[in-house]
């Protein structure tokens, strides 16, 4: 397939995900869900499991496949619906999301079968968790590269320095993080919350970073990705890319209430409507 | 796994538990090629050095990061690597017992995590390097084992248990220069199935760690008095042997449960905690560190100060008979 196919096929895979999104958020009823985290984060996960990463639905611990990680967990919607269209849940297990004995709960919880590589969603753990598999397969002198997913109000916590002080020392070349800057967190904008240059903590302790302007953009973050994959830096790689919160549903976009909330039926219509309209 | 040599023992109780893990890490590094040493700038401190220069490629340090220490550890427990994790007691369960629980935990990876220097061992250094509460804070979190090892042999084979077992270890080291050896002889270990170390119908002394020499001699202490006691060796607090306790419920008249912790959250809470389930059980009385800091004092010091010696503990087993 030729560059300009690769995108075309996976901005139709980010449609199709969003729509997830929101069935599957709809679905948790009243017990809601994070849309805006799930939404921003789409063309990152669809260009990871859709062209950039090595994996097999089939046979989900296949030794060679590339690892992702969610660690900004309460974004999983993303990596479900990402599950979801490439065949490792079916579309049935995708409306028990959060329902009594799914095993879809709000974070993901490790479940090999289904594609979920680790449990996640206490923020900053996933990412030295990542860290850590990184160093298991040098260690073990495997070739897959590990990808994980990083939120912007998830750099406050302490234990993503300190993950990426020790990954930098271990020149963890095969692991890629991808900050999701939507800049807005639980409470407010990044901005109000705790407003750091993310670029020079990045670089202050030793990792390759890469700013993309447009995250939301199939081209751009596809570009990122692949010449962080080809790098031959010998440091772990960041690429921050910046991203519109809630990114495709109108009255989510940017907003700070649906961080997390339950979706109504009359705003799940107008999603699904400007999703179908789109 | 290899005999260990009377001398070598010796030499062991001399130097404490800090020098029976280095050495046992470098035979475990010898035996188990998937196990690797983890550790947050403690290396000289926990004795690594051995390992880390016959295994250099097998060992690391994260720098001063235990929280860090944690996640990596399950990150590589998850793809298939055995780590060994060593931090202070006082700082490593409580303090990254966040990642202990949704990573270790939660996941039930293949780890071991082990706190030296548990218990009030770092006398002078203070409150801030006493370790009273790490078994309370692993004791509740779902899926771990949790050990305290009671003589310096009992250590290295708790190791070699460990090396081969399903599920996230916690392992608290007692016992420093002069640990005494209460195992000289080859014996058997196995994790979660505690020892009779002495019969006895009236007081049953239930320890774990290096106190249970301290209890042993209280044993003799109230032999000698015409008071009939049985030892028990509970080297494993979760789980717990039951069958054992089951026994002691059924058997002797008072039980006095015996840790250098906290009296909540330890093995004395662990024993309540299952006795309750029961009518007419013994009644138990708990030696412990008590719920409050401590002075500062070298570590006899402390252990007279809260009755954690031989006399001691006869003297609290006469008192509640």
């Amino acid at each position: 397939m030729d560059k300009k196919n690769t995108i075309e096929s996976i901005e139709k895979e980010a449609a199709v995900m969003r729509r997830h999104v929101i069935e599957m958020g709809y679905a948790a009823g009243g017990r809601g869900a994070h849309f805006g985290p799930a939404l921003s984060s789409i063309e990152i996960v669809a260009s990871l499991f859709f062209e950039i990463m090595n994996h097999n639905p089939l046979n989900p611990t296949m030794a060679e496949r590339d690892r992702f990680i969610q660690s900004k967990g309460h974004a999983c919607l993303s990596y479900y619906a990402a599950l979801v269209e490439t065949g490792y849940i079916t579309k049935e297990q995708m409306y028990t999301f959060k329902g009594d004995g799914s095993f879809l709960s709000g974070h993901p919880s490790r479940n090999m079968k289904y594609g979920i590589e680790i449990s996640s969603g206490s923020l900053g753990n996933g990412f030295a968790i990542a860290c850590g598999m990184a160093k298991a397969a040098k260690i073990k002198k495997e070739n897959h590269n590990v990808y994980c997913l990083v939120g912007d109000g998830e750099c406050n916590e302490g234990i993503i320095w300190e993950a990426a002080m020790n990954g930098a020392k271990s020149k963890l070349d095969n692991l890629i993080a991808i900050v999701d800057r939507n800049g807005v967190q639980l409470a407010g904008k990044t901005i109000d919350i705790m407003d750091v240059d993310l670029e020079a903590l990045w670089k202050a302790v030793g990792w390759e970073v890469l700013i993309v302007k447009e995250g939301n953009d199939t081209a751009s973050i596809l570009k990122a990705l692949e010449k962080m994959k080809n790098s031959q830096s010998g440091k772990p790689h960041v690429i921050i890319a910046n991203t519109t919160k809630g990114k495709g549903i109108s009255f989510m976009e940017d907003s700070i209430s649906w961080h997390a909330r339950p979706l109504n039926k009359e705003d799940y219509e107008q999603a699904v409507s400007e999703l179908e309209n789109a | 796994m290899r005999k260990i040599p009377i001398e070598r023992l010796q030499e062991w109780s001399k130097l404490g538990h800090r020098t029976v893990l280095g050495e046992t890490l470098v035979m475990l590094g010898a035996d188990y090629p998937e196990m690797v040493t983890v550790t947050a700038d403690l290396t000289p401190t926990a004795r690594l050095t051995g390992f880390k220069e016959a295994y250099p490629d097998r060992f690391y340090d994260v720098g001063i990061a235990e929280q860090n220490m944690i996640d990596f550890t399950a990150g590589l427990a998850v793809e298939g690597i055995r780590p060994f994790t060593v931090g202070l007691a006082a700082i490593v369960p409580m303090r990254p017992a966040e990642q202990m629980r949704v990573a270790l935990g939660y996941m039930n990876l293949n780890a071991t995590v082990i706190g030296i220097e548990a218990g009030v061992r770092f006398g002078p250094l203070g409150n801030t390097h006493y370790a009273m509460d790490d078994i309370a804070v692993v004791r509740a979190i779902p899926n771990f084992t949790i050990v305290s090892p009671s003589d310096p042999l009992q250590v290295h084979k708790a190791l070699y248990a460990a090396a081969e077992y399903d599920g996230p270890i916690y392992m608290r080291l007692t016992g420093g220069p002069g640990f005494p050896i209460m195992y000289p002889d080859d014996f058997d270990f196995q994790i979660g199935k505690a020892i009779e170390y002495r019969k006895g119908s009236e007081v049953a002394f239930i320890s774990n760690g290096a106190l249970l020499a301290e209890a042993v001699a209280a044993a003799d202490i109230l032999q000698n008095k015409g008071i009939s006691v049985r030892v028990i060796d509970m080297h494993t607090v979760k789980p717990l042997d039951t069958v054992m306790l089951d026994k002691v419920f059924a058997e002797n008249k008072l039980i006095v449960t015996i840790e250098e912790h906290s009296p909540i959250g330890g093995l004395g809470g662990a024993v309540a905690e299952y006795k309750a389930g029961f009518t007419g059980t013994p009644k138990q009385v708990f030696a412990s560190l008590g719920d409050k800091f401590q002075k500062l004092g070298d570590h006899a010091f402390l252990m007279k100060e809260n009755r954690l010696t031989a006399s001691g503990l006869a003297a609290l087993a006469e008192e509640n008979l």
